[in-house]
């Protein structure tokens, strides 16, 4: 009952700050590997927004945009678990925060879905495990400067759900 | 616009709204699917006005079963919004009285202008959103552009900078549209064009649908305060 009325309340008393400080911005990269082991050298960014996009398109998302939603539902994960201890810092601890597992399965599950819908851009067959991280992109000064700041679990390919 | 109509038409509003939003959904997991197929086929009922009260109440349900699954808001913004105007309008259907009816819609009108002056007043006071720096870095480096070639934006400090004080003024100077029903149509369609450009350039298609669903609640909050003699 209280967590539901925490979740509640920021809707039915809204703080209204849209835009109001623009921080820190993430990106979610993942990379396949051949076995659990394997040292990941290879990092690419998930759903890279594509060079143009027409009016045409523009039109249709207003009313079709499903896979850009989703895209910013897992930025909301991803600070979730940023705002949670870091997966260093738990191992240190040897407890692994629920919510940080909540949010890692969710963005690692929607990933591997999104592989195994889509395996003409990225073929998958060669690869049992799959890891993710994030990266922070801010501005210095006139320049932006990124950080990794998260690495995942790795995930074996085949114990997602993609149901 | 009289309370009755602006009832009606903000269930048809934000039963279209939710509908669009359900339908993104119906290619997601399955258990996600158990959730939006219920909301799409409530949604068409409100549109229809079929058990407006109940069909509210259901929504508001799954609601809070969709918050829990999603660990809060799927769509920020947005999901806030249209949690709002749900709770807003269940309460109006289910008011004793046309007074707590009123107190409740009129809830929703208070909020929906708070909406734009307080994101006016939190960028005001940002010396970043008044240099033009701010919008600089949402073109530049946020996750919101749709494309690529729109980050090229970042590089015209000029257009961005009046861009900014357009948005800032314009928010912080809602309310005072208030005042007569033709000022408020003309900053309904201009924040409906706000909504819609972001949408076009950031992607976030379901604040509009939600916002402009709330948008009979201000137009007889408008009549109600400033007309009824």
């Amino acid at each position: 009952m209280l967590r539901t009325l925490k979740l509640l309340l920021p809707a039915l008393l809204p703080s209204w700050r849209f835009f109001d400080v623009i921080g820190p911005s993430l990106r979610i990269q993942f990379t396949l590997l051949g076995t659990e082991h394997e040292t990941p050298y290879e990092w690419q960014e998930f759903r890279p927004r594509p060079t143009q996009l027409s009016l045409a398109k523009m039109l249709k998302r207003m009313v079709w945009n499903p896979v850009w939603n989703e895209s910013l539902f897992l930025i909301s994960c991803a600070e979730n678990l940023l705002e949670q201890p870091t997966r260093h810092d738990a191992n240190k601890k040897e407890t692994i925060n629920e919510n940080v597992n909540e949010n890692e399965n969710e963005i690692l599950t929607r990933i591997i879905n999104e592989l195994k819908r889509d395996t003409s851009t990225i073929p998958i067959t060669a690869a049992t495990h799959l890891q993710f991280r994030l990266l922070l992109v801010q501005r210095q000064g006139s320049a932006l400067q990124q950080k990794v700041s998260f690495h995942s679990r790795i995930q074996p390919l085949s114990a997602q759900d993609t149901a | 616009m009289s309370l009755d109509d602006a009832i009606r038409l903000t269930e048809i509003l934000m039963g279209f709204a939710f509908a669009q939003q359900s339908i993104e959904h119906l290619k997601s997991p399955s258990n996600e699917r158990r959730l939006f197929i219920p909301r799409l086929l409530l949604s068409i009922l409100l549109i229809l006005g079929i058990q407006t009260p109940w069909v509210t109440a259901l929504l508001l349900l799954l609601a809070v079963v969709t918050l829990h699954r999603f660990q809060g808001p799927y769509n920020g913004g947005a999901d806030r919004m249209s949690l709002l105007v749900l709770c807003s309008l269940c309460l109006v259907l289910f008011a004793p009285s046309q007074r707590w009816q009123e107190i409740a819609f009129g809830y929703l009108a208070l909020q929906l202008v708070l909406s734009y002056f307080m994101s006016g007043w939190v960028k005001i006071v940002n010396p970043d959103w008044r240099s033009g720096r701010a919008l600089c870095d949402v073109f530049q480096f946020s996750v919101y552009p749709v494309s690529e070639s729109l980050r090229l934006w970042s590089q015209s400090p000029r257009l961005l900078f009046v861009m900014s004080w357009g948005v800032m003024l314009f928010e912080l100077l809602f309310p005072i549209s208030l005042l007569s029903l033709t000022s408020l149509g003309i900053a309904l369609v201009i924040a409906a064009s706000f909504h819609f450009a972001n949408a076009c350039l950031f992607g976030l298609n379901r604040f509009f649908w939600i916002w402009v669903s709330a948008y009979p609640s201000l137009l007889w909050f408008q009549h109600r305060i400033f007309t009824t003699t």
